[in-house]
C-alpha cells in the first residue's frame, strides 16, 4: 500500500535522510527506530508533504497509486487526513488554542467534503472512540482545559476520522506521562490501520509492531520481523541499541553506544555508524548495502 | 466573563478617579491665579479678593476639587476663567473631530499594516518580504508631523489636489469635509500603519512556526489555508495590545497634526487654552485625553479575553 523507494532528504547541500526504501502492507505495522537525530522524523514529514521550509525530499514515494514525493501542495494536501495522518510527538502544542475541541475535529471531516451538522455529530462519535470521557462536553472544551493525555487522544481522533488506511505515529506517546502512554498505546495498537510508529523506545515498539525499520545516520541500517531483529541483531547499530535498553542488574553500569549521534552532514563516509562501532575495520570505509529479504542488514561484520 | 467585565469596570471607574486626582493637583500646583490674570498687572487686591470670590479659587482645594469632579459626573467641565464661556460644549465640539481624526487615522494603519505584514511574513525568505520590511522601518523613523508637513508639500503645494489645512463641518460638505480629512488621516496613518506593519510581520512570523499550522496542514489544508484559519486570529492577540498602545499614541500624536493642518479638534483647544492660560480649559481638555486613554485600556483588555480563552 505504501511503497518507499530511494527516499532521500537534503537541506540545502546536506543529506539528512539517504536512499531509504521500505514498504508498508494493509494493515502492517511498522516500527521506525532510532537515536535523536537518526532522520526518523523527517522520513515521516515528508511522506505527508510536510517538511520545513528549506528541507526538501527527493526519491519515490507512493501511497497507492498516488505519488507523496515530488508533487505540489496542491495534490498531496487532498491526501493528507483523508488516506494518511499523523500523530506528532508533542500534544501540548498541536491544537490551536483559540478554537473548541470538538471544532477541530469537525475540521478534518469537512475539509474533506463531509456537511458541517454531520461532522459535528460524528467529531463527538470519535472523542468517545479514543475513550476520552464525557465525549459531548470535551468537544466544547478548550484545548488548554485538557491534559496532555486526553489532547494526544484527540490528536489521534482528528487522525482516525476520515479512516485512512495508513496512520503514522512520531513519538506519540514520548511526552506523555508513563501511566498514560501504555493506555495510549494500547489504544493505538488497537484502532490503528496500517501504521508507521516512529519511537526510540525499544519496549514500545515491541508492543504494537509486527516489523521494524532501524535508522541510522539517515539510513535504514536494519530491517525485518520485530522478533527476529530483537532476539537476533545483525548490525552493530541495533546489537547496540538492544544491549542499551535490556534491563540490569542493580549496580553494574548500563552498556551504552560510545560516543554520540554526530550532527547531519558530520557523519562519516562509508559505514555511518563505523566511527562509533567496536567491530570496524579499513573495509568500513566503504558503504555496505542494505541486504537480505525478511531480515535486512547494512553492516561488513554483522552479528550472528 | 460578566464577573471579569464588572471587575475590569471597576478597576477603570477607580482609575479615572485617580486620573482625575492627579490632574486637579497638577493643575494646582502651576503658578499663576486665575483671578490676577483676569485682571491684569494693575487690578487692586480687593478687586481680585472679590474674583476669587467669585471664581471660587479661594477655598479650600479639596473643596475645589470635589466642586470640579462633581461637575465632570454631570458633564459639566465648568466656566472658562479667561472667556466665560462653558467649557463642557466645547470640549464636546472638538472631541468628535478628534475621535474622527484617531479612527480614521488608525483604520488607515490596520488597513496598511495587516495585508502588508501579512504579506512580508509569508514572503519572509524572499526580496518583496524585504523590501516591505525596509520600507516600514523608514516609516517608523517618520514622525507623524514631519510625514505631515511632506504631504502638505506633495499633494497640496505641488499637486494642488487637497487643501493644505482648515476643515469643513460633515454637516455642511460631506465631500469637502473628506477632503479636508485626507491629508491629516495619512499623516497619522502612514506612520502608525508602518509601525503596526513590523508587528504585524512578527506576530504572524511566530505563528507561522506553531505546531498547530502543522497540525491544520497535516489535516489536509494547504500551508495558506491554514495560516487564513487558524494563524490570523491567533497573531491578531499581540496586535491588539499595540493597537491598543498605538491609539493612545495617536490621541496625543493628534495634538501635533491638528496643529499643522489648522483642524479643530481637542489638540487645537488644548495648545490654545495653554496660550491663553486658560486653566480651567486645559485642566478639562487634560482629563479628557486621559479618560480616553484609560478606555481605550478597557477595550484593549475586554478585546484580549473575547479573543482568548485561556484568559477566561
Amino acid at each position: 500500500m505504501l511503497k518507499v523507494d530511494g527516499l532521500t532528504v537534503r537541506a540545502d547541500s546536506v543529506e539528512l535522510v539517504h536512499d531509504v526504501s521500505f514498504a508498508i502492507g494493509p494493515g502492517e505495522r511498522v516500527g521506525l527506530i532510532g537515536e535523536s537525530g537518526s532522520g526518523k522524523s523527517l522520513t515521516a514529514l515528508s511522506l505527508m508533504g510536510l517538511l520545513p521550509e528549506g528541507v526538501a525530499a527527493s526519491g519515490m514515494a507512493r501511497l497507492g497509486d498516488r505519488d507523496l514525493v515530488g508533487v505540489p501542495e496542491s495534490r498531496i494536501k487532498e491526501l493528507r487526513g483523508r488516506k494518511m495522518s499523523m500523530v506528532f510527538q508533542e500534544p501540548m502544542t498541536a491544537l490551536n488554542p483559540l478554537m473548541r475541541v470538538g471544532a477541530q475535529v469537525a475540521e478534518v471531516m469537512t475539509l474533506h467534503g463531509k456537511p458541517r451538522h454531520e461532522a459535528r455529530a460524528r467529531a463527538v462519535e470519535l472523542l468517545e472512540r479514543v475513550r476520552l470521557p464525557e465525549p459531548a462536553q470535551i468537544a466544547r472544551a478548550y484545548p488548554h482545559q485538557l491534559s496532555g493525555g486526553q489532547r494526544q487522544r484527540v490528536m489521534l481522533a482528528i487522525a482516525l476520522a476520515n479512516e485512512p488506511g495508513l496512520l503514522i505515529c512520531d513519538e506519540p506517546t514520548t511526552a506523555l506521562d508513563v501511566t498514560v502512554q501504555k493506555q495510549m498505546l494500547e489504544l493505538i495498537a488497537e484502532v490503528a490501520p496500517a501504521l508507521l510508529f516512529i519511537t526510540h523506545d525499544l519496549a514500545v515498539v515491541a508492543s504494537v509492531c509486527e516489523r521494524v525499520l532501524v535508522m541510522y545516520g539517515g539510513r535504514v541500517v536494519e530491517s525485518g520481523p520485530i522478533r527476529e531483529v530483537f532476539t537476533r541483531p545483525r548490525h552493530r547499530y541495533t546489537e547496540g541499541l538492544l544491549a542499551a535498553s535490556k534491563l540490569t542488574p542493580r549496580g553494574t553500569r548500563l552498556p551504552a553506544i560510545s560516543g554520540s549521534v554526530p550532527p547531519a552532514g558530520r557523519f562519516p563516509g562509508g559505514c555511518v555508524f563505523r566511527n562509533r562501532c567496536p567491530q570496524a575495520t579499513p573495509a568500513c570505509e566503504t558503504a555496505p548495502e542494505l541486504t537480505g529479504d525478511a531480515h535486512a542488514f547494512a553492516c561488513w561484520h554483522p552479528a550472528d | 466573563m460578566t464577573l471579569y467585565l464588572v471587575k475590569r469596570l471597576a478597576v477603570l471607574l477607580a482609575s479615572t478617579a485617580v486620573a482625575a486626582v492627579v490632574v486637579f493637583a497638577f493643575m494646582a500646583l502651576l503658578p499663576g491665579d486665575p483671578a490676577e490674570i483676569a485682571l491684569g498687572v494693575n487690578a487692586t487686591p480687593e478687586a481680585v479678593a472679590e474674583l476669587r470670590r467669585q471664581f471660587g479659587t479661594d477655598r479650600a482645594p479639596v473643596a475645589q476639587f470635589l466642586d470640579w469632579a462633581g461637575g465632570l459626573l454631570q458633564g459639566d467641565f465648568g466656566t472658562s476663567y479667561v472667556t466665560s464661556a462653558p467649557i463642557g460644549p466645547q470640549i464636546g465640539d472638538r472631541l468628535g473631530v478628534t475621535a474622527v481624526l484617531v479612527l480614521g487615522g488608525m483604520i488607515l494603519a490596520v488597513v496598511i499594516a495587516v495585508p502588508l505584514g501579512t504579506f512580508a511574513a509569508v514572503h519572509h525568505r524572499n526580496a518583496l518580504g524585504a523590501v516591505i520590511s525596509a520600507a516600514s522601518q523608514l516609516g517608523i523613523a517618520i514622525p507623524a508631523f514631519l510625514a505631515g508637513i511632506l504631504l502638505v508639500f506633495v499633494f497640496a503645494v505641488q499637486a494642488q489636489a487637497l487643501p493644505s489645512g482648515g476643515y469643513v463641518p460633515i454637516s455642511e460638505n460631506p465631500a469637502e469635509w473628506l477632503r479636508s480629512l485626507l491629508l491629516p488621516w495619512l499623516s497619522l496613518g502612514l506612520v502608525q500603519g508602518a509601525v503596526l506593519t513590523r508587528y504585524v510581520r512578527s506576530a504572524v512570523l511566530d505563528v507561522m512556526r506553531e505546531d498547530y499550522l502543522r497540525t491544520a496542514r497535516a489535516k489536509g489544508r494547504g500551508s495558506t489555508g491554514a495560516l487564513w484559519r487558524h494563524g490570523l486570529r491567533n497573531a491578531s492577540i499581540p496586535v491588539v495590545t499595540v493597537l491598543g498602545l498605538q491609539l493612545a499614541t495617536l490621541l496625543i500624536g493628534a495634538v501635533v497634526v491638528e496643529r499643522v493642518f489648522v483642524v479643530p479638534g481637542l489638540g487645537d483647544l488644548l495648545l490654545n487654552g495653554v496660550a491663553q492660560r486658560d486653566l480651567l480649559l486645559v485642566q478639562g481638555v487634560v482629563m479628557v485625553l486621559v479618560a480616553a486613554v484609560l478606555l481605550i485600556n478597557f477595550v484593549v483588555d475586554v478585546a484580549y479575553h473575547l479573543l482568548d480563552p485561556r484568559l477566561r
